[in-house]
């Protein structure tokens, strides 16, 4: 099966499905990790990796790539992908322009982008059905509704579930087709029913971007138990209602602006991120925030700032900053644990 | 709270704020009357004209605090705006702008940035993030800035912008307006495809639809409302205005003039300004132009190599300015460019949609280096580009646009910098790597190479 390589979780991934391809997820841990031979220093060390990723070979077993403009980061991807296209295996490169707003008419204006990627998709393929889309929009549902149901099993008292678990099954949704993860998904969900975990264990909800593959395992090694991930590889993959629309492009439209959003949305999503990141402290019952900010991300970092200032999250917040691949320093994750265990405690 | 509210609570908070800036800048004990009046020693019509286009911005400053340049109150309509959002609509609707990273090169010009800046990382504001951003941060957290009426921000080229407008939003507690705007549609455009022709013309219709919704977000919030013959007046000033730009470029492009000097022709910085659809802009322009024909020289009289400036300059007090002001001949900016076509007076609002969607800073490295190659004439010796570190779109292309550059035949020196924050300045570095350059353009001339 033809892959076609994404990076953000603005990519609508159902039309790639629709189209024939695998979509694959590009991780973080995929690529060369200091890539400085294309990029500015000042550009996010995921951005820079899949950049090391594509002049090293290590995606040349897809046959395109979908680049979302979600970010500076993403746009400068785009332009040295572009820029040493012909060193690079993958030859297709679509950028989708993505909004930074949630209005009617940017929908209907993302609409429009996913039709152009459409187009384009369909310059490989031949023609998307309109059948194809709905049934990919539907199997997609499928992952939404699962993940949804685990979300519930984290929200009980002592879950079974760990965000180590949890982290395993996203990667692998990264790479596997969509039909077998959701059956995947389902054995899980059956494992998991019934099951309780460690009652003692502090909650913590996580909040970053593509994260740093040691973060989660790091906070569970010294105690704690992550119940919640507001991240690119988290939430923000699964999250999000679907409204049914005749016209498919403006159901994925709305589907996507209208998610758990990543930092680099603005105005009403912005302030819904914050409050919604509020209602889950309450709803997951945590008990700690890491923020996990990654380094020349300035969205990251500017929501940090304010939810440090100015907005009272009620629980003990720790800002880490790094990049995706830097050591997570274990000892300050431990204290805050440590802490955390024994506000846990007072409070029960 | 209604609009009486907000006029009268911002009204007392500006009153503070400027006694709070003029203590920050070590003025304490003089009047806001006293400070106004001692800002314009002479009158507009006997400047200079980059005197001229200080004056402007400086009037426009001490307006946001509700001064008018005799040093009476005038209570102005403040809209925060970030950089790029069009302003012939706010000026048609008398609601001034307070553009932000203007603010910032002002604080770093009176060498109160580095202060400003520390008490941002003191709260929590990354070291990481753009300086002018960060000065800024730091200047709400000391309550040194006019509480605007509203917000308005733009998603034009940078992210850190429209995201600091979102906590200051926050902090001020008034309502903000977000200008999406599509990026990469200047890309299209030039590949001109049908179906990326298509996409540039429904990007041109939602912005075209938001800057009307941006319109009524300002007659909701302040009641200032848009007379259609007002704004076409605004128009004609800002065509007006463009005209002289251009025909001022031509000059300093391809000839050499005495009245010209570096900083000041890059503190033009015509499209990022907040000045576009005043009248007195026009009189900017028309000045500049003038002056420039005025002091042209014989080519075979200047010596000095003749340098393109990419993006912007230091703006805290540095020798590197002066220094370059004598050994090269900046015949050209990038943040000078005229880059679009006069705005339609017939239907002025999906004009300036257009031109702000085909802005082509907000474009690919391949796009913008495309223009430059095309546009910077065969006698230039080489571009000067002034990146700050920590800005992900110009500094986070630079090799590419190095590599272009050089491909092309064109040198270039890219110095890795900041405009606002002077705490890793180092001139005599700067300076070794400015003498190479033009060791190495004078070795190598980019004629020889033709």
């Amino acid at each position: 099966m033809k892959k076609i390589g994404w990076f953000c979780a603005y990519t609508p991934v159902e039309l790639i499905h629709a189209a024939g391809f695998l979509p694959v997820g590009v991780k973080s841990d995929s690529g060369a990790e200091h890539e400085d031979v294309v990029l500015g220093d000042s550009i996010c060390s995921y951005v820079r990796s899949c950049m090391g990723g594509a002049l090293t070979g290590a995606y040349d077993s897809l046959s395109g790539v979908v680049i979302a403009h979600s970010c500076e980061c993403m746009r400068r991807l785009a332009d040295g992908w572009g820029y040493r296209q012909e060193e690079i295996k993958p030859r297709m490169l679509h950028l989708i322009d993505v909004p930074k707003v949630v209005t009617d008419s940017s929908i209907a204006f993302f609409a429009g982008g996913i039709k152009h990627m459409k187009e384009t998709l369909e310059e490989q393929v031949g023609p998307i059905t309109e059948d194809a889309l709905k049934n990919a929009i539907e199997t997609y549902a499928t992952t939404r509704m699962h993940f949804a149901k685990i979300d519930t099993l984290r929200k009980k008292e002592a879950p079974a579930v760990t965000g180590k678990e949890v982290a395993a099954l996203i990667e692998k949704s990264f790479e596997i087709p969509r039909e077998s993860f959701n059956s995947l998904l389902e054995n899980f969900i059956q494992d998991k029913e019934g099951e309780t975990g460690d009652e003692s264990a502090p909650r913590i909800m996580l909040i970053g971007g593509p994260g740093n593959s040691s973060l989660i395992p790091t906070i569970e090694t010294v105690g704690g138990l992550c119940v919640v991930e507001h991240m690119c590889t988290g939430l923000r993959l699964f999250a999000g209602e679907r409204v049914p629309h005749e016209d498919p492009c403006h159901e994925l439209a709305a589907l996507y602006l209208k998610k758990a959003p990543c930092p680099r949305m603005l105005h009403d999503k912005a302030r819904e991120a914050i409050e919604e990141i509020q209602a889950m402290v309450k709803d997951y019952r945590v008990d700690g925030v890491v923020y996990y900010s990654m380094k020349f991300c300035a969205n990251m970092q500017m929501q940090y700032a304010l939810l440090k200032n100015d907005i009272p999250l009620d629980v003990p917040v720790k800002v880490l900053e790094g990049d995706i691949s830097s050591e997570v320093n274990a000892r300050e994750v431990q204290s805050f644990i440590k802490r955390l265990k024994k506000r846990r405690k007072k409070n029960r | 709270m209604n609009r009486e509210q907000v006029i009268k609570e911002n009204t007392e908070q500006r009153k503070i704020q400027i006694e709070n800036l003029l203590c920050a800048k070590g003025l304490e004990g003089i009047s806001p009357k006293d400070a106004v009046k001692m800002a314009f020693p002479k009158a507009f019509e006997d400047l200079s004209p980059s005197a001229k286009r200080g004056y402007l911005n400086t009037e426009q400053f001490f307006n946001a605090y509700n001064f008018n340049i005799q040093g009476e109150f005038e209570y102005h309509h403040l809209a925060w705006r970030s950089l790029f959002v069009p302003t012939e609509i706010m000026y048609a609707m008398d609601l001034l702008p307070f553009t932000s990273e203007m603010v910032a090169s002002q604080l770093a010009m009176s060498g109160m940035a580095r202060e400003r800046i520390e008490t941002a990382e003191a709260h929590n504001f990354s070291g990481d993030i753009c300086s002018f951003m960060k000065a800024v941060a730091g200047g709400v957290i000391e309550n040194i800035f006019p509480t605007p009426d509203i917000l308005i921000t733009s998603t034009h080229l940078c992210d850190p912008s429209a995201k600091y407008a979102e906590l200051a939003s926050h902090h001020y507690n008034r309502p903000e307006f977000v200008l999406d705007i599509p990026y990469g549609l200047y890309d299209m455009s030039i590949r001109g495809s049908e179906k990326d022709l298509k996409r540039v013309e429904e990007g041109v219709e939602y912005v075209c639809r938001q800057l009307h919704e941006m319109i009524d977000f300002i007659t909701e919030h302040t009641g200032l409302r848009l007379e259609n013959e007002k704004l076409r007046q605004v128009i004609r000033w800002t065509n007006k205005a463009r005209a002289w730009l251009e025909e001022g470029n031509d000059v300093t492009l391809h000839e050499r003039t005495a009245a010209k000097k570096g900083v000041r022709e890059l503190d033009y910085a015509a499209n990022l300004m907040q000045t576009w659809g005043t009248e007195r802009i026009v009189d900017v322009y028309k000045s500049r132009c003038i002056d420039y024909k005025a002091s042209v020289e014989p080519k075979s009289k200047g010596t000095q190599p003749r340098i393109v400036w990419f993006h912007l300059r230091p703006y805290f007090k540095t020798p590197l300015m002066n220094y370059l002001d004598e050994k090269i001949d900046l015949c050209g900016s990038q943040i000078n460019f005229a880059y679009w076509e006069p705005l339609d007076l017939a239907d002025p609002i999906r004009a300036i949609s257009r031109r702000t969607v085909l802005h082509p800073a907000f474009s690919s490295i391949t796009a913008r280096t495309a223009i430059a190659i095309d546009e910077i004439p065969d006698d230039t010796d080489g571009i000067i580009a002034y990146y700050p570190k920590s800005c992900r779109h110009f500094h986070g292309g630079s090799i590419m646009e190095n590599e272009t550059f050089k491909k092309a035949g064109i040198p270039i020196l890219t110095i890795d910098g900041d405009c606002v924050d002077d705490r890793g300045e180092d001139f005599p570095i700067v300076k070794t790597r400015v003498d190479r350059f033009m060791k190495s353009i004078l070795k190598n001339p980019r004629s020889a190479k033709k």
